[in-house]
């Protein structure tokens, strides 16, 4: 079995570089001529001018290979920070966010966070007083926004580092998961970037999520301030 | 025995996804500066100052591209970027002109990828969403768009897919037809008589309208008439507004 494997492959090699320098020798026959032909036409028409040509170039164009440019629009990171819930107190939350760079002054930036919230004053004073279940505790929120830099400019480490900085500018909408309830939830803000090497981005933002609720008897528009530090990548 | 030779295999062939320089030809593209000079800013944007250039008849090496900068390495080792427009009279080796996508009216007639996202009115609550669709030619795209509406009495999910044929689009504000099918997830308050949740099935016919606004953006409205395919005897109509703002690329 095996022998009869090498006299195929033995066979096949053969016959393979029996094809190529047959090629080679029809290749070789025809160009030939050619040049013969041009040759002698070039020494009839300027015969005292330049001397024949001895080696006729055969240089065949290589198309060349455009390679692909390495487009990084996209970021995506990871946030921390502290989130106020009005009336619910301060504490800390984290999320994920990615964003998409249209042109170099717009962008569109999802996030998802989560934060878990406190205790009201009236909780606090009251006793054994509970307004909320721990699960309806947990404040989750995502947010689509479009953002808008401004400010571009730059940040010096020492003499010999730089790097590239901008204020933005966000808007957005979403919705907040709070209180066994989602609601509808505009958020507004602004962020600071510095991007210490090309691809590295850290972020420092603060932002309003502002919804309705009427969690404490009265329907009240909310503010919940947030304040984050992030770290995203470029890709 | 089977899956620890193929995991032997992945760890064998993981050195080469962590080398890709090594097995992959990753070589820059060479530019050659045509104009009197090119100007390098210190960041991709117009606000960043230009620190350096390069003189006519010298290449660079583009490193890479971030919206409309590409960040350039001269033969002297300087790095910077260069805007779009300054990249667009750089020629390749061989002399022809160095091409790429740009984001202008041109794309905005004629672009494969585009997403966005939108608020609204979903039947009374208020809508959130976000679409993104590919397109077979200028004029005709499949689409799927996600979205979640906030009501008094109910929240819930919708999720289309569908297509989207847009009449003429060389127009800078251009009307489209759509058509297609859907998901709608309805979770009632819990305060209310029935909070069962429902899925069911539903089918759309809308239109709208796209305005180019300026790159690669431009703004959206549109109107779908939703007809959900209920368990019940009777169909329900529902009808979604939504206005917001889109890219394509």
């Amino acid at each position: 079995m095996e022998t009869g494997i090498r006299i195929l492959l033995l066979s096949v090699v053969l016959a393979l570089s029996g094809c190529a320098s047959l090629r080679n020798w029809l290749d070789r026959d025809t160009p030939k001529e050619e040049t013969q032909d041009e040759a002698a036409q070039a020494e009839s028409d300027d015969a005292d001018e330049a001397p024949p040509r001895v080696i006729e170039p055969e240089v065949a164009r290589r198309k060349i290979k455009v390679p692909k440019i390495d487009t990084e629009n996209f970021e995506v990171g990871g946030m921390f920070g502290a989130l106020s819930v009005e009336d619910f107190g301060t504490n800390p939350v984290y999320g994920v966010m990615a964003a998409y760079h249209v042109t170099e002054d717009f962008f569109f930036q999802a996030e998802a966070g989560r934060s878990t919230a406190g205790k009201t004053s009236f909780e606090t004073l009251g006793g054994n007083i509970q307004l909320l279940t721990g699960d309806e505790r947990q404040f989750t929120y995502y947010n689509l926004a479009l953002g808008y830099n401004f400010l571009p400019g730059e940040v010096f480490l020492g003499r010999g580092v730089a790097m590239t900085s901008s204020f933005y500018l966000l808007g957005g909408i979403g919705s907040v998961d709070f209180a066994g309830d989602q609601k509808f939830a505009v958020s507004f803000g602004a962020g600071y970037r510095v991007l210490p090497t090309d691809w590295l981005a850290i972020h420092v933002r603060m932002q309003d999520r502002v919804f309705d609720s009427d969690l404490l008897g009265e329907n009240k528009l909310t503010n919940n301030l947030e304040a984050n530090i992030g770290l995203t990548v470029f890709f | 025995m089977q899956r620890s030779a193929l995991a032997r295999l992945l760890l064998l062939l993981l050195p080469l996804l962590a080398t890709p320089s090594l097995c992959g030809a990753r070589e820059y593209l060479q530019v050659f500066v045509t104009e009197p000079y090119l100007e390098l800013h210190t960041g991709p944007g117009r606000g960043y100052p230009v620190t350096q250039v390069v003189p006519r008849a010298e290449s660079v090496d583009v490193l890479k591209r971030r919206t409309d900068w590409f960040k350039v390495r001269s033969e002297r080792g300087v790095e910077g970027w260069a805007s779009q427009k300054d990249m667009q009279r750089v020629v390749l080796a061989d002399g022809s002109p160095f091409t790429f996508p740009l984001g202008d009216r041109a794309g905005f007639t004629s672009h494969r990828i585009e997403g966005g996202i939108f608020a609204g009115d979903y039947s009374g609550a208020t809508l959130i969403s976000g679409y993104g669709s590919y397109s077979f030619n200028s004029q005709l795209a499949a689409e799927l768009s996600v979205g979640q509406f906030l009501g008094n009495a109910s929240n819930g999910t919708v999720v289309d897919l569908g297509l989207t044929h847009v009449i003429v689009p060389e127009w800078r504000l251009s009307p489209f037809v759509m058509l297609g099918t859907g998901i709608v997830r309805i979770e009632p308050k819990a305060t209310l008589v029935v909070p069962l949740d429902r899925s069911d099935q539903t089918a759309y016919v809308g239109g709208g309208l796209r305005f180019y606004l300026t790159r690669r953006f431009f703004a959206r409205a549109e109107y779908k008439s939703h007809i959900v395919f209920t368990s019940r005897n009777e169909n329900e109509e529902v009808d979604e507004w939504k206005l917001g703002f889109a890219f394509f690329f």
